[in-house]
Parts: C-alpha cells; structure tokens; sequence
C-alpha cells in the first residue's frame, strides 16, 4: 500500500508555514534604531575571520587581538603607548606605533583572550593551529604553556565549565575535545562525532553552572555537560559558530547562511541570507535589558536581530566582509562598545542607544514605514479579494462556454494532488532511492514542482521540470537522503495545462520518515552478519512496532502481536542487511555491520521509549579488525613522526655548517668553493623540502587514523544511552592513554566494568 | 548646497504604466497642486493632500489599462485638460473629472505613446505613428522599429510640427508630415523622450532622450542636421531611464534634471557652468519610478519631486524637514495625525481581512463541487531580459505587484547564473537530468519578504541557444504563478550597431534559394537580438551588428531569394552558416550556401583579442601577487625595498581586486572564443582539429601572442 494524502481543503489552503521557519526576513522591526560608530580605525592589517578578541593584558587597558597573514597575531593597544622592548615573540609593528606582532610561526586557527589564571588579575591571549595550543601572558612577554596538540585546535573557548573550579581553555579539533587549565594540565576530554568548528558555554539548563555547546561538521549541536551529552540538536548544515545569549538562549550560525536562535534544544527562530555569517555576537544595542543577535556577514553587513523574533533593528555595511563581532570599553569611558572588524582591518565601535534617547528614535520615518508596510498588507487583501471575485465571474461566464482555458490556468475547482512515498529499488540507469510520486486527480498536468527540503539535497532545494513532450499529470521524485535523519518536504507542484502560461500552486508537506532508505526484505534470505547489539528493554512489543511504522517506510503498517519477532531490512545505500529481531523477554537484538546504524536506531528507539539509561552488549568484529589496524597505524606514524623530527634537527645543523662554510669560503674569495657550498646548500634544501612534505603526508595521516579512533570512541558510545554512555567514552579514552588495546575492545563491545 | 529630501507616501493606485502622472497646475489660490493618476486597471485618481492625507478629487471607473496620461489645452493657456490613452481610445477629462472627450482611433492595436499639443494628438502604436488634428487623421508613418516614445517639439514656439519617435534599433526619428526628415543615433535603445528645460531650451530645439541601459543624453534638433549637445553615461550600472522631468527643487533659479529609473532610483542633476549635467542628489527606492514630476502637493511652501512608482505608490520626495524647529508641540501634532491615520488603516485592514476571510470560504467550498472551475486572474509582470554590453551579459529584471515568493528558472541551453549584489533571495541550484528533459539549468530562488523586485545575471554562449524560462509565484492566495520565456539567440552576444568599419578582412556567407523576403528576415530574427519581429518595409534591408565581447562586427543585407552575411569573425559566420541550414530544412527550403574565407580575418579576429587577454591575464597575475606582497610589506614595514611595479600594484590593489572580481571568468569565455575560432577555421578548409585544442589551451597557458598566431597558421 502506498501511504497516501489527499485532503480537499489541504490542497489550496496549505498553511503557509513552509521553510518561512527559514523565512530571510528583511524587515524592520518597529524598533529600528539608528546608529553612527562612535570610533573607526583603519588598521593596516587583515584580520582572518573569526579569530578576533579583546583582553586586558595589564588588567586595565583592552587591546583588540586578532590573527593576521603568515601566522602572525597582532595586538592593538592605543591605550598605553607602550616602551616594551621586542622579545622572542612578540615584536613592535614598524608601521604603526599602537600595533604589536606576536609571531606563532604557523597559521592561526582560533585565538581567545580571558582571564585564564584568575590570581593574577588580568587576561591571557590563547592561540590555536592546527598542530599546538599556545597560553601567552602578552602582559609579561612569556608563555604561559606550549602544547602540542594532536587533534588540532578549530575553535577555542574560555571559561569555567560545570563543576571544574579553574577556568578551562576548551580546544575543539578533529572529533575531540580538551579542556586545559593555565598551568597546562589537561582537565577535560571527550570525543564527538565529527571535526569541531565551533564552541560556546552556555548555561544550558538553568543550573548556574556552564555547559558546553559544541558544533561540528556532522551538522550537529551537541550539549557536554561536562563529559556527559545531555542534548543533541540536528541542523542542516555545518555549525560554523555559537554564542550565549542569556539563560539558555544561545545564537547559532551555519555554513549556508542561516543565523538563529535556540532556547535549549527548541528553535525559537532562523533567518538564512546567500551570504555566509562570519562571526555573532550577543551584545544589547538597544539597551532594552535583552541581548540583540549581531551578526557579521560575507559582504559587509552588520546586522542586530532581537533575540525573540529575528527581526531586524539596526545594520550597517562594511566594504568587505566582516572578520569578528566582539564587545569591550574601547574608549575607556565605562560604556561598553560593539566592536566589528572587517578582513581589511577596518574597526569600528558603537554605542547602545541611552534609554532616553530609545523614544524619540521612533521617529516619522518608522511610522512612514508602518503606514506603507499597512498600506502593503491592504492592498495585498484588496488583490486576494480580486482574484476571488474574478474567479466567481470566471465560473459563472465558463458555464455557457465549458471549455478549459489554457492561458489562464483555469482548472477544475475539484483538482486534487496526491503524494506517496515509496522504496524503489532502483534500476541499471538509476540507484536504488526513495520515490515520491505526485499526481493530480483529473486531466491537468503538473508542470513542475519544486521540493524545498534540508540536508537532502545539493541546495535547499530539488526541481523536477519534464521537458513539454513529457508533461503528463504524474511526476515521479527520486530521493535519496545521505543521513537517516527524518525529514519535512516541502512541496509546490504548479499544476495546469499544456498551454498554460499562469499555473495554480499546490502547496504541501510530507514527512520523510528516519529510516526511509531501508527497504523490507525476507529475513531467512538475508546473509548472516557476525556483528550484532543486543540490550533488553521492559516496554510492550506494540509500542516498538508503533516506532517501526513510524520510522521506516513499510510497504503497509506492520501488525506483530506476539513476541518473538523479526523483521529484515536492506539498505538502499550500500546493499547491507538490519536484521532486527525481539524474543519474548524483552530482549531486542540488532544484527548489521553498521556500527553508525546501529547506533542511530539505538538513539531514536531510546528517545521514542524514553529510555534514559541503555547499557548494551555489542560485537562488530569487521569495524574491530579495522580499528586494531588504525591503531597499529597510529603508532607507526608516532615512530615515524620522531624519526623524521631527529632527521631534521640534525639537518638543519648540517644546513648551518654549510652556510658558515659557504661564507667564510665567500670571504676568502674562494669562489670555486662558496659555488660547491651553495650547490650543496641547495641541494640539501630541496632535500629538507622533500623531507617536509613526507612529515606533512605522515602527519596528515595520522589525523586522519586518530579521527577514526575518535570516531570509533563515539561510535561505542552511541550504542549506549545516559550515564553507560558516558562511562564507555571514558573508559575507552583510559584505555588509550594506558595503551590497552584489548581493554579497549573489551569495552566497545560490554560496556565500561562499573568501578 | 546639499539637497536633502524626505519621503513620504501618499497613495496606492494600481500598477502604473511609463508615464501616466501628472500634476496639475495650480489654480486659485492654492498654491499646492493636484495629483492625477491613471493605472493598469484603467482608473484614473486625482486627489490633493490637505493635512497630510490624500482628499479625492476624482476617480473615474475601471477599464482598459492606461498607457499613458498627458495634459493639455489650447495653446497658449493653462494646459490642465486630461488626456489618458487606453487601448486604442483617447478620453478626455476636465480637472473636476468631467468627460469632454472619448477619440476611438482607428488603430488596430493599443496605443503604446501619446503626445499632446494644443489640437494636435501624436499617437504610436507599436510600429505606427499617427497624428491627428482635432480628432482627423493628418500623417502617417510606419518606423523600422517599435516606437517607445513620441514628441512634438513646441509648436507654439517653432511655428512648424517637428514629431520626434524614440525607436527600439537606436534611433530617434525626426518626421515631417508623413515623411522622415532624418534620424539621429543615439547610444542605446531610447525609452523615453522630453523637452529639454520643460520647453526645448533656448532655441526650443532640445531634446532629453533616456535610454533602457541607463544613459541620458540631450540633442539639438536644427532643422537640418542633429547637433548632439552631452551625454551622461551610466558608469554606476544603473538601471533604465523610464521617466525625465525638469524643475527647480535645488532652488538656484536653474531647472535641474529630474530623472527615475527602472530600478527605482531617483537622480537630480543640477547644471555646472558649462551647462553640463552634474549629479547632485540620489535617492533609491525598491522599484521601478515610472512617472516623475517637481513641483509642491504636500505642504504650501515646500517643493517636492512626485513620482508614480511600478505597483501604484504615488510618492513624493519632499524639501519639507520631518523635525520641524517649532517647539515639541506642533511634532506631538503630527505624529497624532500620523496615529489616525494607522487607526484607520487598522481597522479598513480587520474589515477586509473579514471580508477575505469569507470568500476563502468560499472559495474553498467550491473545490467540492464538479463543475466548478478555479481561475485565478493573470497577474502582471514587469520584465525586461537585456544584454549589457560591458560585460557582454544578460540582465533579466522581474517586477511584480505582489511580493515575490519564489521564482524558478528553468533553461535548456547551458548557461551560468551570476550572483548579482542588489539580489538578496536565496538561490539554489538543483541537480539536472538533462538526459530525458533537457534541462540544463534549475534553480529556484527564494525572496525575503517584501522583494517585488528580481533582477538576475544569465552568461551566455554563442552558438548555443534555446530558451529560459522564469516561473514566477507571488506572496498572494490563492498561489499561482506564471511563466516567462525569453530566447537565448545563436548570436546572442550581438548588439545593433549604427555602422560599421568597411576596411576590416571579411567573411561571407552567402544563401540562395527559394524563400520569400519574410522567411529571411524570420531566420535573422531567429538568430540575432534586437531585430524587429515585423519584416521590414521595402525590397532588401540591411543589418549592422557587433559582437559585446570580442568587439567583431557582422552586416546582414538580404532580400527575396538572397542573403549576405558579412564578419570579420569566423565563428559568427559559421554559426549562421549551421543555423541558417538547419532552420531551412526544418520548412523544407532548399539552400544554396555558398562561402568565401578570408584567411587574414582569423589573425584580425586574434590581434582584436590580444589586448582583452592580455590585460586579463596580466591582471590575474598582478591580483595572485597581492597578498604575498602585502605580507612583504607588513614584514618589513614599508615598500621602499620593491621594485617600482610591484609598488604600484600595492598602490592599486583596491582597485585590482575590485576589477578583478567584477569579471569573473572573463579568461575562461576568451579561451573559449579562441578555440571556437581555431575549430571554425579549419572547419572551413574541412578538417577537423578537435584532437589539437589541448595544444591550444597549452599556448594559451603560456600566452604569446606570436606563438598563437604561428599555431593558428600552422596546425593543419
């Protein structure tokens, strides 16, 4: 049977809620305020996007910090005209007195500023590559700590996390996450499930204390409350940055453009622009008690939304695209600033409004704008009105004449469309995919339609236009959604006739169930998998049948009475099997080789059941072998990584000798010997070159096997709900530091042995 | 002195045509006027403003849409009769609203530019121009090309009736009786036309012409010969000029320019001292500006620029300051009024809302019933799809109403949409199967509330053609939407040129056979842009055409049972050569083509190029070194070490880089043309070099421009 969905009324009078979640709105609201930057400067630098903060390095004065080309940070101080003298790193500008240059030598990926030692009373810079986290005490030229870090560091926060009493410098890489103190000791660490791109503390659940808000490259927002995950929060693409608003509010930024705003795990709204939002910031602009979202975009636009609606009240446009949001008494007058920069160094400060000055803001031309805004609304009822009365005048003129009109789109009032979803399996030309099929009810054919949907498609949206020889009144859709995460489609099909130049729009919403890409299949013919979990659960086999026939497509709803069951799927992606099977115990068991599966159907049984706590029993001795050999590759690579350390040290001792040698041959006028010298120098450089590229090569491997083993961590503790979870996590990360491979497996597959 | 102005709106009519607003000159006491209207629902308003409201003074009832909207009366006294053209009808009404005139024309098709002196009517139709005398028919003249405007230079002033005709093909036509006395070129496709000074300047001979790419000029019609005076070029890329008018806002005692735009800018150009325009005040709306006049309808005292905006706002700009310097309690006043007003619009919005409530219902009910048909009525749409010929790109511009929902484009011949900065919806690009529906481009974008107005950027390839499609679906129930088709042609990078350079090497091509003078011109429409649809006039005609992008030229004459086809660039001639045939066989017209190379041509072509990718590829490799220079420069702390050239490339980054992206893949489309080129070439000479292009691209990559000649000379 094909579920089908064919409501009259529904036809024409879809609610108009499609993606308008996502609604890019433009609009002012009634309370747009007026701004002009109290300050400007023009720094000579460019500013890499977000990695811009300020700190007060003595305590008092703030400086803006920012990373700048060639791996250098550079401090803005306009405060004290310092009489610092150059040290190791950190190196007065030459061109302009007010700007020093800290050297890191390697490309900055993240920077912050904070009071990271709370007994010294002033603020340290944090610096993050791709390779080190640097603690910088800018305020007595000396490092703080100088890690190597493994993982890399793509975002980096500062602040005190949950129940750890010092403040934590939490570096977000490759799957991981670590927390360091200012001494260096490492405090905090857990795994996620993809690369991290941005991080945030927040008190998320209203506790006083801070959790940690992480977003990561899987398109997910997860929430630490210290090593434990207490929310998970799906969007639709990469989270590129976060921030607290207030409570448990906190602004979000994807990578396609969309901005918004969540109170704990619900949305309370999302705007998405063509353009990319570089860096956002909490800051109350209008000096109303509420922080406004500002939001620094691709092309220059500054913009303040109020937190509750998303609507618009204060811009401004920078020539080029804004590289960080930040906020700090720049002027040292008491008064907070928002601070934007752009990526040509372009700085500018604004003041909120005064209170008083708030009311006399709502000047004519607000009221202007409301009036036209009214006058817009009446007069789009006025046209609706139109259209109906025309329609009417249609009908009755038509009835005489009974012909249908191609030009105009005329179709019959009774037109119907309906949708259904189903497996298809997919033929020599096509892959296997999911097939939603679109009819009307009569002879009107639909001429295209349009699928608005996220994270299934290349873009937001998906178009089927048939050429004019293949119009008819049944346009077949493939779908093939790349995550098993349930979907909203939002369909407009513009239905007509051949010669139709005006179509009427149907407007509707189907849901893609979860696990839509898995088809039923015969349980006795499906091959025999050696991985399997199996955990047991209290709840009456119904209510698992009902989240059967929620979460997949079955061809017709399943009706299983009595326990034992088994059920078989195949997946449409790569052909694997599920074999799903519960006894009469209570005893479910997975069998599939997809450990991400595995874990998937875990997560979304657990939440319809409301499980809060899951230990499982597990084997996935394909997914294990591999792991064991990442493993053993990650140790290659260490030795590797040493030796080829030692090669270039002695190397570069060589390289010195030879260009001393080189020279004092220069200086004897031996010529023929300085030319043999360099040649030599030459050739040894090439050498050292060859030499880099091997380490890069190893090195990125090596990231590559640790994010595997970081995966696998995750992957183990997917399988696992509540506090087993976060005690597999644990215990595997003990695991490795103590090297214990079998101990290692021994937990993926049982679980942590309760302490 | 800096203009500063203040907008405030005054009245929603319907949509409005080019030119359908006006003033009324005031009368009485009153020293403010009236405004009077006419929209495409065929009402025309007229109302003053007392307190701050719009008072009606008039309305007449719906009917065919107004085109245009003019005044009148005797000469020599106060011209304040309405004329409005409708269709094919004049109607005249009386400042109360009184009719006094209804002029059914014997026009077979609607009335697209009115003029109106004294007793005398000048009307055009799309090719058709007519004049009239107190209602009879006294000239006639048929014009090349559709007519977009028309005008009388002044009469009363001239003793002598000079009409002038803005044409589609370039031209302005200057008649006398029913014949052409001459025709002046003018840089663009004129759009609109106005006296100069509001009277034809000091000698009344001056005419203001604005063109649908942005640019305004002013010429002298003597007698005899034009005399071109200035012209203002549209280095901001603008939009088109829709309306001019001339009046003193600045207040210097010297009329200035009043000029509205398609893509809703407001521009007053004030005069320096050698009487040249200069720019002294902008003022952006969101849509087209269709009509504009100066003078004072909000407030005794205080000037103002009128205009009539795409989906009926009637607008003024206003000298008038919003914060008074009176005391705190006259602004308390305004802003009550202000409240009034809102309360009011407040509560007509719930009664409507009610009213809209029930007929969904309704509405609704009948999707029950059999019979019952549902028609949504067309809504309009203000298009235009251009070719700009800097870039050598097509501009398509879409305007509706309504807020814009959505709009999908939809194309079967390959071609790239450009991201244009003005354009904030949200596009996406769908995946296309173009194996059973031919689809090359799909892409939906999604407005933000509020966008009445799209405009989008669409690169072609020559050779290459097809259509694009635009679906287009308002922000209204019940949701429709309506679809737009425009022609990519095969030459669609080829703009009308005036004349062009007889001393270049050219190729032909030439066709014989059995086909009639309208067969031919069919095929020409065919493949080339902005060439009447309507054959013209006469035994043969003559086309000039330039390529936007390689600056080549192409001349087509041709006539019953003969056509000859003229360019310096091989590729153009082959791609006529393979349309031509495949059009003729598809009406089962035999052909005989015959074609005549001129080898010198290809180096011609080749040294027309050198310079274009010279400049291109020395800008790409100035752009690469910017940015490790500038780490130079922060590392050393000044530039005083570089050579001299890489400092001016410091010097002039900004600009560099400015340039650089406004031409995104301009080096990739000159590849292309030069290996279309090189293929064509030897295409010609009947063999085929498609295995060599890698060896081309190679010297291309390594761009010599000897090199390339040699390998153009010596690949066989």
């Amino acid at each position: 049977m094909q579920t089908s969905l064919s409501n009259p009324n529904a036809v024409y009078w879809y609610p108009s809620n499609h993606p308008s979640v996502l609604q890019p709105t433009n609009s002012r609201g009634p309370g747009f305020i007026m701004l002009v930057p109290i300050f400007t400067l023009k720094l000579n630098h460019k500013i890499n996007p977000r990695m811009v903060s300020v700190g007060r390095y003595d305590g008092v004065h703030p400086c803006l910090t920012a990373a700048t080309q060639a791996g250098k940070v550079f401090i803005h101080n306009p405060h004290s005209r310092s009489q610092r003298v150059s040290a190791q790193r950190l190196v007065q500008s030459s061109q302009d007195s007010d700007v020093s240059l800290l050297n890191i030598n390697q490309n900055v990926s993240c920077l912050t500023a904070g009071v990271f030692d709370p007994r010294v009373g002033y603020d340290s810079l944090i610096v993050g590559t791709q390779t080190n986290l640097l603690a910088y005490d800018v305020h007595n030229n000396s490092d703080l700590f100088y890690k190597e870090i493994v993982d890399g560091a793509n975002a980096v926060v500062l602040g005190s996390l949950g129940d750890i009493t010092s403040p934590l410098a939490v570096i977000g890489g490759n799957c991981a996450l670590q927390g360091f103190d200012c001494s260096g000791n490492d405090l905090f660490w857990t795994v996620t499930g993809d690369n991290v791109r941005s991080l945030a503390l927040c008190d998320f659940d209203g506790d006083e204390k801070k959790e940690l808000l992480v977003g990561s490259e899987d398109f997910d927002i997860r929430v630490f409350k210290e090593d434990e995950i207490v929310a998970e929060m799906s969007e639709t693409e990469t989270i590129t940055a976060l921030c607290p608003m207030y409570g448990s509010r906190f602004g979000y930024a994807l990578s396609n453009g969309t901005v918004g705003v969540y109170d704990r795990t619900a949305r309370y709204w999302r705007i998405k622009s063509k353009n990319l939002a570089m860096s956002i910031h909490a800051f109350d602009l209008n000096s109303d008690g509420v922080c406004e979202l500002i939001t620094g975009w691709s092309n220059g636009k500054i913009d303040a939304r109020s937190d509750r609606t998303g609507e618009v009240i204060f811009k401004d446009n920078f020539c080029s695209s804004v590289a960080g949001v930040v906020e700090g008494d720049y002027r040292m007058d008491g008064k907070t600033q928002l601070i934007c920069c752009s990526i040509d160094g372009e700085v500018r400060g604004y003041l909120p409004t005064s209170q008083e000055a708030a009311g006399s803001l709502m000047d004519t031309s607000v009221e202007q704008e409301l009036v036209r805004e009214l006058s817009q609304k009446k007069q789009n009822l006025l046209l609706e009105l139109k259209n109906y009365q025309e329609n009417s005048k249609q009908a009755e003129s038509r009835i005489s004449q009974s012909e249908t009109d191609g030009q105009m789109g005329v179709i019959p009032a009774n037109t119907q469309l309906q949708t259904a979803l189903s497996v298809s399996l997919g033929s020599e030309t096509q892959n296997a995919h999911v097939e939603l099929s679109i009819s009307t009810s009569n002879d009107t054919i639909i001429r295209a339609v349009l699928i608005f949907a996220e994270g299934i498609f290349e873009g937001e949206s998906h178009v089927v236009h048939p050429s004019t020889q293949h119009l008819s009144g049944l346009v077949r859709v493939p779908i093939s959604p790349p995550k098993d995460v349930p979907v909203d489609l939002h369909i407009k099909a513009f239905v007509g006739y051949k010669s139709s130049v005006q179509f009427h729009v149907f407007e509707l919403t189907r849901q893609l169930p979860r696990f839509s890409m898995y088809v039923l299949s015969n349980p006795s013919s499906a091959p025999e998998t050696s991985s399997y979990v199996t955990f047991t659960t209290s709840e009456r086999l119904q209510r698992v049948v009902l989240w059967l026939n929620q979460n997949f497509l079955l061809p017709e709803d399943a009706e299983i009475q009595n326990a034992p069951f088994q059920i078989s799927f195949t997946s449409l992606r790569d052909g694997g099997t599920l074999l799903l099977s519960m006894k009469a115990s209570g005893e479910i068991s997975l069998r599939t080789d997809d450990m991400d599966l595995a874990g998937d159907i875990i997560q979304s049984l657990a939440s319809f059941l409301a499980i809060e706590d899951l230990a499982v029993e597990a084997d996935f001795p394909k997914y294990f072998d591999q792991l064991r050999k990442v493993l053993v590759q990650v140790d290659e690579s260490h030795s590797v990584h040493q030796k080829l350390t030692a090669d270039m040290a002695d190397q570069s001792n060589l390289i010195r000798s030879m260009l001393v040698q080189a020279e004092d041959a220069r200086l004897m006028r031996d010529m023929k010997n300085m030319k043999k010298r360099y040649n030599e120098l030459y050739d040894l450089n090439r050498d050292l070159i060859n030499r880099y590229k091997i380490r890069c090569n190893n090195h990125a491997e090596l990231l590559n096997n640790l994010k595997c083993v970081n995966q696998a961590i995750q992957r183990a503790g997917r399988l696992r709900v509540g506090k087993p979870k976060v005690q597999v996590i644990t215990a595997c990360r003990d695991a490795i530091r103590s090297n214990n491979i079998n101990a290692l497996f021994r937990i993926m597959r049982v679980g942590a042995t309760p302490s | 002195m800096e203009l500063q102005l203040h907008r405030m709106d005054y009245l929603q009519v319907a949509v409005t045509s080019q030119k359908t607003m006006k003033l009324l000159p005031a009368s009485g006491r009153r020293a403010t006027q009236k405004v009077v209207v006419g929209d495409q629902d065929g009402v025309v308003t007229c109302f003053g403003i007392k307190k701050n409201e719009a008072v009606p003074v008039f309305k007449t009832l719906p009917g065919q849409k107004i085109a245009r909207l003019e005044l009148g009366g005797a000469l020599g006294t106060v011209q304040e009769k309405i004329f409005v053209a409708a269709g094919s009808e004049v109607r005249g009404f009386t400042k109360r609203g009184k009719p006094f005139l209804s002029f059914e024309t014997n026009l077979t098709e609607s009335i697209r530019a009115m003029h109106i002196s004294g007793s005398d009517l000048f009307l055009c139709a799309s090719y058709i121009y007519n004049h009239y005398c107190d209602c009879k028919d006294q000239h006639y003249f048929l014009s090349g090309d559709k007519i977009s405007d028309v005008l009388c230079l002044p009469v009363e002033r001239l003793e002598r009736i000079t009409p002038v005709l803005a044409c589609q093909d370039r031209v302005l036509r200057v008649l006398q009786g029913s014949s052409l006395m001459y025709e002046v070129d003018v840089p663009g496709p004129p759009s609109i036309l106005a006296l100069n000074n509001g009277n034809g300047g000091e000698s009344g001979e001056e005419l203001l012409y604005g063109t649908s790419d942005g640019k305004i000029g002013l010429i002298h019609i003597a007698m005899n010969t034009p005399i071109p005076k200035w012209e203002i070029p549209n280095e901001k890329k603008r939009g088109g000029i829709l309306c001019i008018d001339s009046f003193d806002i600045i207040g210097d005692g010297v009329k200035d320019m009043l000029i509205g735009r398609d893509d809703g800018t407001v521009e007053v150009y004030g005069y320096d001292s050698a009487n040249e325009p200069v720019l002294q005040y902008d003022h952006s709306l969101t849509e087209s500006i269709t009509s504009i006049q100066g003078g004072c309808v909000g407030k005794d005292g205080y000037d103002e620029i009128v205009l009539s905006t795409y989906s009926g706002w009637v607008t003024g700009l206003t000298t008038e300051p919003i914060h008074k310097e009176a005391g705190p309690g006259q602004e308390l006043k305004m802003s009550q009024d202000m409240q009034n007003k809102i309360a009011s619009l407040r509560s007509e919005l719930e009664q409507l809302q009610f009213k809209v409530l029930q007929e969904r219902d309704r509405y609704q009910h009948s999707s029950q019933s059999v019979t019952a048909v549902s028609a949504v009525p067309v809504f309009s749409i203000n298009d235009k799809f251009t070719l700009n010929q800097d870039d050598a790109s097509y501009s398509l511009i879409l305007e509706v109403q309504m807020a814009i929902d959505n709009v999908l484009i939809q194309s079967d011949v390959p071609v790239d949409l450009l991201d244009v900065d003005k354009n904030s919806a949200v596009v996406s690009f769908s995946g296309c199967d173009n194996e059973p529906n031919g689809n090359f481009l799909l892409a939906t974008y999604r407005c933000q509330a509020n966008t009445t107005r799209l405009e989008l950027k669409i690169r072609s390839i020559e050779g290459q053609y097809g259509t694009l499609q635009a679906y287009i679906t308002p922000r209204i129930q019940p949701k429709t939407c309506q679809v737009r088709q425009y022609q990519i042609k095969p030459l669609s990078l080829h703009q009308r040129a005036h004349a062009i350079d007889q001393n270049r090497p050219m190729n032909t091509v030439s066709l014989t056979g059995q086909f009639s003078f309208s067969d031919m011109h069919s095929w020409v429409v065919f493949c080339l842009p902005e060439v009447p649809e309507k054959t013209p006039v006469g035994e043969n005609v003559t086309f000039y055409f330039k390529n936007t992008f390689l600056e080549t030229q192409l001349e087509c004459t041709y006539r019953k049972g003969e056509g000859l086809f003229k360019s310096d660039n091989i590729s153009t001639i082959s791609i006529l050569k393979d349309v031509l045939s495949k059009e003729a066989t598809k009406r089962k017209i035999n052909l005989n083509i015959s074609y005549d190379i001129n080898e010198e041509s290809v180096g011609h072509t080749l040294k027309l190029i050198h310079p274009k990718l010279e400049y291109q590829l020395l800008l790409a490799k100035k752009v690469q070194l910017i940015d490790a220079l500038k780490e130079l420069q922060v590392h050393e702390g000044n530039t005083d070490f570089l050579i001299p050239e890489y400092r001016s490339i410091l010097e002039e980054a900004e600009k560099l880089q400015e340039e650089y992206k406004k031409q995104p893949a301009h080096l990739e489309r000159l590849y292309g043309m030069i290996t279309d080129l090189f293929i064509d070439k030897f295409k010609f000479k009947g063999t085929n070099v498609k295995t060599k292009v890698p060896l081309l691209l190679e010297i291309l990559d390594n761009y010599e421009q000897d090199a390339l000649m040699a390998f153009f000379e010596t690949a066989q």
